[in-house]
């Protein structure tokens, strides 16, 4: 197995890719009752469009086959719920669907042979019949209507919908009502079959184990499964403009919310480094103590320091601030003259307090080993091995950093979503 | 880890926790006093201004400096409703030391920053500094308005609101509009040191602390202050019979309606507490509760079905956002939940499921550092001293008969439900 260390905060991955292809990564933590276990396949929302490596046959699926998948994974011939049969043991299981891949975990202190035995059965052995593929429909659609009236889910999907013309991360995961019923039992099978192979899974196992044990116990669990080429995904040619400047809309809230968005250029290589300058900034920006907060804050214009967020993967990456404020336009504007002063005078000694607190952030998410195989399962689809951030750290210069800030955040790849109170 | 329980005076204590479980070290202090109508807004708006400066640090932008220095230390404060009283929140989490790039001591740091922002606020002429109280009074506004903002929290304050009319349990833990325009910088000031003189304060520090001397620390920091009795309400109040359950129905712009059903237990015994637990876990802990399994598996009716006790108050509430249609089919089938409860019409499967479920939660309770510190300060409250381990011995014992005892001291207080058409009471 691969070792991969960080001393500084000392902690230890272990890897090993085994020969049906699927990816072990095991993190001891001698210190934990606790026991946790994520399976994800390199399966989300935009995979709609893919070659069949079996068949070589082209095939387009509805939206939201992903997560609809994810939802019926748990129901076993045999008429047991893994779901409930998990949680009857007090283990605690669950399972999400994102726009680039879908996990299956559980948590435990107890029982972990028997949850594992139950995690690797139902992950590897789907049953999808007509009768149970339809009732998930009014379950889904129940689900699709919350997202419906929760207003920081539009504001999120309209501020992807401003900055992407075709790239299918503006679907919505669940897809909607409408697409939901073309889903049937032959798509689920078919989409199965094709991203629930080994080679395109991963899994993150985390607590206090020893690593060659624990990876025994993974491989007495695998059913064979034949070889399979690799999976051609097929995604709509996209511009680097963004698609729209601005979208609104009007819900019942109390104070408008807003997203500024800053749609980035996909880069193969240093995202990592990217992504940590990309943090630094946005702190430096908008951050607790950035001069624009205070001002802003002072005016009433802010509540709460707004949340900000770089997310990418080999399909897009964007740049994503998002609050509440009276006035949202007023915030925009602020925000880009801050950008073209810090762009005219780079201001370093915030730049070092703010990597400073950029480590403090990335240490932290090691306290929960929940977040730490989230964590490490969610970067690997990117390409991406967690204790980089902690590694490269030191490696943002002054220099990197205004660079970045140049590519970033440039006004031209801006936009603004709001969500405005009715009447 | 080790859990130690220091008096320093009377109504004054420091609780520490040690544990090597963790990356940071979390410390908090807590002030409690029994919950009013007349406080409850000063309260909400007290905690907000304390965070803004500090006799050292004048300014919000000076003290997230300070945290962003001490790599990123995360600084919250809030308003907690618990039973009859509220607690104003104040917690702060740093790395600690062993994981510096560099070699720091931020425990000191982390414990003297703490206590100036609750104990040494920026003061001018005898009161807070007026914009600061401005501007808070102006944000305080905008979070009581926006209580409507998320519907299924909205839905569970309004029924707790309309079952609890006219009592502290009522009250909104932000409080209320129209208290604002009579709170000034002078009188919130005036208020703030009647209350750090007679509220209890709890002090809690959790981490890997080796041989660091917080007792001295903590000791030195309170030492001019005086013992208290903080006087905090005790929960004895006795439930009414209830006829016909009351119905309350709301319309707001939804797609989704959201049902809450509150129920009283009619007990006043501390050892059914952990039958009550164990109660509602079975009616609607988790997936394989009734709740789950009937209302969204079986029925299909809705994408959330679950219950939560709320022990200091002995209710149970539940909670289900349902088809706006389906509002009779939904309560139909809950109400035959409760009924089945009753009559034991549940397997000793479901009792162990339900067992296992809590044994889980209790034990990760020491996993997170709040929720330990949480479950301790819940403890202090209810003047228990129940280790984690004697919490779950006593979810063990309990047996079906004991399940079947409490379900028939339950009884549907309200019918809340918030929908799209006219609402009417």
């Amino acid at each position: 197995m691969k070792v991969v260390e960080s001393l500084k905060i000392k902690e230890k991955v272990y890897i090993e890719k085994l020969n049906n292809g699927l990816t072990v990564m095991i993190i001891p933590k001698e210190t934990t009752n606790k026991k946790f276990v994520i399976w994800g396949t390199h399966f989300g929302s935009i995979d709609n469009h893919f070659i069949v490596p079996s068949t070589n046959k082209e095939i387009t699926l509805p939206d939201g086959v992903a997560h609809f998948l994810e939802h019926k994974m748990f129901e076993q011939e045999n008429g047991v719920n893994s779901l409930d049969k998990l949680m009857a043991l007090g283990v605690d299981p669950n399972a999400y669907t994102t726009n680039n891949h879908t996990a299956y975990y559980f948590e435990c202190t107890t029982h972990f042979e028997e949850a594992l035995d139950e995690l690797m059965d139902y992950v590897q052995h789907p049953y999808f019949t007509d009768e149970n593929v339809e009732k998930e429909k009014g379950i889904i659609g129940q689900e699709i209507k919350m997202y419906e009236d929760d207003p920081s889910w539009q504001l999120y999907i309209n501020a992807l919908d401003c900055m992407y013309q075709n790239n299918p991360i503006k679907i919505d995961i669940a897809g909607t009502v409408e697409s939901i019923s073309k889903i049937n039992k032959e798509v689920l099978y078919k989409s199965y079959e094709t991203f629930y192979h080994p080679s395109n899974m991963a899994m993150v196992i985390c607590g206090n184990f020893k690593p060659e044990e624990i990876l025994e116990e993974i491989k007495k669990r695998l059913v064979q499964r034949k070889e399979q080429g690799e999976i051609k995904r097929i995604y709509p040619q996209e511009e680097p403009k963004i698609h729209q400047k601005n979208k609104e809309t009007s819900m019942e809230v109390s104070v408008p919310l807003f997203a500024i968005g800053f749609k980035d250029r996909i880069e193969q290589k240093d995202m990592v480094k990217r992504h940590i300058a990309v943090e630094i900034l946005l702190n430096m920006l908008i951050g607790k103590s950035s001069k624009l907060y205070q001002e802003l804050y002072n005016a009433g214009l802010l509540m709460a320091e707004p949340d900000i967020s770089y997310d990418f993967s080999e399909q897009y990456a964007y740049v994503l601030i998002t609050g509440q404020s009276k006035n949202p336009k007023q915030i925009e504007e602020k925000l880009k003259e801050e950008i073209k002063k810090q762009k005219e005078n780079f201001d370093v000694e915030q730049f070092e307090r703010l990597k400073r607190k950029v480590y403090g952030d990335y240490v932290v998410e090691y306290n929960n080993i929940s977040d730490i195989s989230r964590m490490f399962l969610s970067d690997f689809f990117k390409g991406i091995n967690s204790l980089e951030y902690i590694e490269q750290y030191t490696s943002v210069s002054t220099e990197y950093a205004k660079q970045i800030l140049t590519e970033v955040f440039d006004e031209n790849n801006e936009i603004l979503s709001t969500v405005l109170p009715k009447g | 880890m080790s859990y130690q329980k220091i008096t320093l005076k009377e109504g004054i204590y420091f609780h520490k926790i040690q544990t090597n479980k963790f990356k940071t070290n979390l410390f908090a202090i807590f002030l409690t006093i029994p919950l009013t109508r007349e406080n409850v807004t000063k309260n909400a708006l007290l905690a907000a201004v304390l965070r803004r400066g500090t006799n050292k640090m004048l300014t919000q932008e000076d003290i997230s400096k300070q945290l962003e220095e001490m790599y990123g230390a995360a600084f919250d404060c809030g308003i907690d409703k618990i039973g009859d009283n509220q607690s104003l929140k104040f917690y702060l989490e740093v790395v600690n030391n062993q994981f510096l790039p560099e070699k720091e001591d931020l425990v000191q740091k982390s414990l003297t920053l703490l206590t100036d922002i609750v104990f040494h606020p920026l003061v001018e002429k005898e009161q807070f500094k007026e914009e600061y109280v401005q501007g808070e009074k102006e944000n305080l506004k905008q979070i009581i308005e926006g209580k409507v903002d998320n519907k299924a929290t909205y839905a569970l304050e309004s029924c707790i609101e309309s079952m609890y009319k006219e009592k502290p349990y009522g009250l909104y833990k932000y409080g209320y509009i129209e208290d604002l325009k009579d709170i000034t910088a002078q009188n919130l000031y005036a208020y703030y040191q009647e209350l750090i003189q007679n509220c209890q304060i709890d002090i809690f520090a959790s981490g890997d602390f080796g041989e660091e001397k917080l007792e001295q620390i903590v000791e030195k920091a309170f030492a001019t202050y005086t013992e208290r009795k903080p006087n905090l309400a005790l929960e004895e109040e006795t439930k009414e019979e209830i006829k016909e359950p009351r119905k309350k129905m709301e319309s707001k712009q939804i797609s989704q309606g959201k049902l809450v059903i509150g129920l009283d237990v009619k007990t006043d015994k501390e050892e059914e507490n952990y039958k009550t637990v164990v109660y509602n876990t079975i009616l609607g802990g988790g997936s394989n509760s009734k709740l789950f399994q009937n209302v969204r598996e079986k029925a299909s009716l809705a994408y959330t079905a679950s219950s939560s006790y709320a022990r200091r108050k002995q209710n149970i509430f539940i909670r289900a956002g349902i088809e706006i249609e389906n509002y009779d089919k939904a309560v139909e089938i809950i109400e035959k939940q409760l009924q089945d409860m009753k009559e034991g019409n549940f397997s000793e499967e479901d009792l162990s499921n339900a067992k296992n479920l809590l044994l889980s939660t209790i034990e990760n309770i020491p996993e997170e550092q709040d929720t330990e510190i949480t479950y301790y300060f819940g403890q202090e409250l209810a003047g228990t001293e129940d280790t984690i381990e004697m919490y779950q011995e006593k979810i063990k014992n309990v047996t079906k008969e004991d399940v079947i005892d409490v379900a028939n001291k339950i009884q549907i207080n309200t019918i809340y439900f918030l929908t799209n058409q006219g609402g009417k009471e």
